[in-house]
């Protein structure tokens, strides 16, 4: 055997048995993983991705496998030829993706560490032999992944639909008058896992209804009003004053205001070009310019932004900030208003005078909707208190829709923030009882109240 | 509610938006880019301005540089213009905005911009006494001509720099990926670096090489006179060949009967570039070519930020 055949085969030799090395430790660790496809282990570029699904990080696992792929026909270059610039760029790209995959590969392998609670160093070992701690990890009997660990909130948040709570079936016929929803599911994708954002919520409100949307952090509250909205759509039917929200989205979107959370507004023009040019956007453009002015100066008036409307807006405070916002919304002609924490960031006494003037709104037969996480302090000015809670698949289900005393008295809970604190997860502080008043609301509803009692 | 309401469409939200950039042109401090151009166009032509359409050296540089200053305005103008202002962007699309009448108020708000700083450059020149073409190519004015083209060398580059704004969710990304744009239409211009094969293709791409193409055309660079070969030949007047100095004897000659400015016009000759030749139809493909990137750009801009919606909270 000439020099050349030998260096051939040392060559091969290296890149195959740690190759295989790698794949048997895989293979071997498969199955403390609870990983069922265990052949794909020695698939090329399909195992990175079994592996980083079995540690709930799809997108790094895919990867790692898209480039181990890639990878493949990059071996074959001749990386001496460099006076062919084709094969030098190639094999520079060929660097920057090695230096991208190794970054990926330590965030696969640190999960792991952290998944068999083993220390960190383990991953210097992991970067000169990366099958070594593999092996070690699978056969060693001491190493086994620990109990009850969960990779921070979204594990498997949602991965699996919650029974349904036979709401949708239960409901009557949708009213043509206010707002009827009539949601079966929110399913969203995130990379290859299914994700269950929202189950079966069902409910109708009358026209002229200022409701507080209540739930812990992560129950979907967002996803609920953007669904609700035709922003983001969702399996459901949701009718205003008759009209198919998600059919007639292009018209429909005119009659609906959504403030969110953050002041979303240029600081740098006035006050009143900021609303004015809202209503130009937003409301009818058959309209005379002075019934738009006349419009716009009513809202401005009702929420006290008259005096200073032609000062910049950067220049306002927090609560002017917040009432703008409103007023950039109100101008059209709105059925139905909702906000987001309108209150965020402003004192009490601030807060209040918003959300006296929401409740002048709803009056004009509007329907308004308020996401706030300070109920107590406004909750004398509301008709309707809706509860979205996380099942025990962490999926946001109806757990209460009513008058806020009929909330008291069915969470037995004399506060607003009571009510959350019910339906939280005990890790939250809360009294993780979300099920059961899903369960029991949705009985409740189907066979009425005193059934429900008798049934649990 | 059953009946259909006409909301504004496109062209009348155009509007509505030119308006409110120009009230944020007064408001925001906007119209710092124009001092800021100025200030840059000064500094260059007090470096290069001498020689530029004069000699083919200073004509290659001082175009390059002026190339340089277009691009650079036309960044500056845009670069932060949409992500800055991405999350009210989107939430006013969630109300009713069309993203292609905001990119089109914007396009027309940079192309006021772009227009005044073409006007100030041309100022700057006439002040600070270039030598401007006195004859255009498809203007019968030159210094027209000259102007179409920072226009529209500034103006793509504006374009340009918007697409990425759209592509983009922060400003600290925007700023990040700014100086690699810079710095590929700079070297990729063609001009001070040899380029062959893939990299003279890639070349193509940059409007950087079109501006300076068209500049040069207007300059009428292929016949202008090169004073390269003299100098070199200067440099050496003192060589010494069996006690004599036979260079310093040619150019004492050449200066005393008047030659020299037939030798560099003669040297000039033989340093002609096509890709310069003052024709209508090279002018035109020029900038028909900065055209086509500027609305290459501005459709990558609209098709990005079609997808706003898709921001994560």
């Amino acid at each position: 055997m000439d020099w050349e055949n030998t260096s051939h085969f040392l060559s091969s030799l290296l890149f195959w048995v740690p190759w295989i090395l790698f794949s048997l430790g895989l293979w071997l660790l498969s199955s403390k993983l609870d990983w069922k496809r265990r052949w794909l282990a020695w698939i090329p570029g399909l195992r990175y991705a079994a592996f980083g699904h079995a540690l709930d990080l799809d997108r790094d696992g895919v990867i790692c496998g898209a480039l181990e792929v890639l990878f493949l026909p990059a071996g074959v270059l001749d990386a001496s030829d460099f006076s062919n610039r084709a094969i030098m760029a190639l094999f520079l790209l060929t660097l920057v993706l090695q230096i991208i995959v190794f970054i990926y590969r330590i965030r696969l392998f640190l999960r792991l560490v952290l998944l068999f609670g083993v220390k960190k160093r383990w991953v210097i070992l992991w970067i000169f032999c990366k099958w070594l701690p593999l092996l070690i990890l699978a056969l060693g009997k001491r190493y086994q992944p620990l109990e009850g660990i969960k990779f921070g909130e979204d594990w498997e948040a949602g991965t699996k639909p919650a029974e349904h709570t036979g709401a949708a079936a239960n409901r009557p016929e949708m009213s043509d008058s206010g707002l009827s929803v009539d949601l079966r599911e929110r399913v969203a994708r995130d990379f290859l896992k299914k994700r269950y954002l929202l189950q079966d919520i069902s409910l109708d409100i009358p026209n002229g209804s200022l409701v507080m949307l209540l739930g812990g952090s992560g129950s979907g509250k967002t996803t609920f009003v953007n669904a609700l909205i035709g922003y983001e759509k969702a399996d459901a039917d949701i009718r205003l004053n008759g009209r198919d929200v998600y059919k007639d989205y292009d018209q429909v979107k005119y009659r609906i205001g959504f403030v969110p959370q953050q002041n979303l507004i240029r600081g740098n023009d006035t006050v009143k070009r900021t609303v004015s040019d809202a209503a130009l956007m937003r409301m009818d453009a058959s309209l005379s310019s002075a019934d738009r002015e006349k419009k716009v100066a009513d809202v401005m008036d009702l929420l006290g932004l008259t005096a200073g409307c032609d000062g910049l807006v950067a220049k306002k405070s927090g609560g002017q900030l917040r009432r703008i916002s409103i007023a950039m919304e109100l101008v059209a002609d709105l059925e139905l208003f909702v906000l987001d924490e309108p209150d965020s960031g402003l004192d009490g006494v601030i807060a209040r005078e918003i959300f006296t003037k929401l409740r002048a709104i709803a009056d004009e037969g509007k329907i308004v909707i308020v996401i706030t996480h300070t109920p107590d302090r406004v909750v004398d000015l509301f008709d309707k208190v809706i509860v979205l809670a996380r099942n025990k698949s962490r999926v946001g289900q109806l757990a209460f829709y009513g008058s806020p005393a009929e909330a008291r008295a069915f969470f037995g809970k004399d506060t607003m923030e009571g009510i959350v604190m019910s339906i939280n997860r005990k890790e939250e502080g809360g009294e993780g009882r979300a099920d059961e008043l899903i369960q029991r609301f949705s009985l409740r509803n189907a066979a009425g109240e005193e059934k429900a009692r008798a049934a649990l | 509610m059953n009946e259909k309401i006409r909301y504004r469409g496109r062209i009348a939200q155009t509007f509505i938006y030119l308006g409110k950039l120009l009230r944020m042109f007064v408001y925001q401090s906007d119209w710092k880019v124009l001092p800021m151009g100025a200030v840059i166009t000064a500094v260059v032509t007090l470096v290069v301005g001498t020689y530029l359409f004069v000699t083919q050296e200073g004509t290659l540089t001082g175009t390059f540089a002026l190339t340089c200053v277009c691009i650079w305005n036309g960044f500056f103008n845009s670069i932060q213009s949409v992500c800055r202002e991405r999350s009210i962007v989107k939430r006013e699309h969630r109300a009713g905005l069309h993203v292609s009448a905001y990119v089109a108020a914007q396009m027309l708000y940079q192309l006021l911009l772009c227009l005044a700083q073409t006007v100030i450059t041309l100022i700057i020149f006439r002040l600070t006494g270039v030598k401007m073409p006195v004859v255009g190519i498809i203007t019968p004015w030159g210094v027209v001509d000259l102007g179409i083209t920072i226009l529209l060398v500034t103006y793509a580059s504006d374009m340009m720099a918007l697409m990425i704004s759209c592509l983009v969710r922060t400003t600290t990304t925007a700023m990040t990926v700014m100086p690699f744009m810079l710095i590929f239409q700079l070297v990729f211009s063609g001009t001070f670096f040899t380029l062959e094969g893939f990299a003279s293709k890639l070349s193509d791409l940059t409007i950087s090489k079109w501006g300076l193409n068209s500049m040069c055309a207007i300059g009428r660079y292929n016949e202008q006179p090169m004073v390269t070969l003299w100098n070199t030949i200067f440099k050496f007047k003192d060589v010494d060949v069996f006690g004599q100095k036979p260079l310093l004897e040619i150019i004492q000659l050449a200066e005393k009967e008047g030659y020299r400015d037939q030798f560099l016009l003669w040297s000039g000759s033989y340093n002609q570039n096509d890709a310069f030749v003052s024709t209508a139809g090279n002018l035109l493909r020029c900038w028909g070519n900065i055209a086509l990137m500027l609305v290459v750009c501005v459709s990558v801009a609209v098709i990005a930020l079609k997808f706003i919606d898709r921001d994560k909270r």
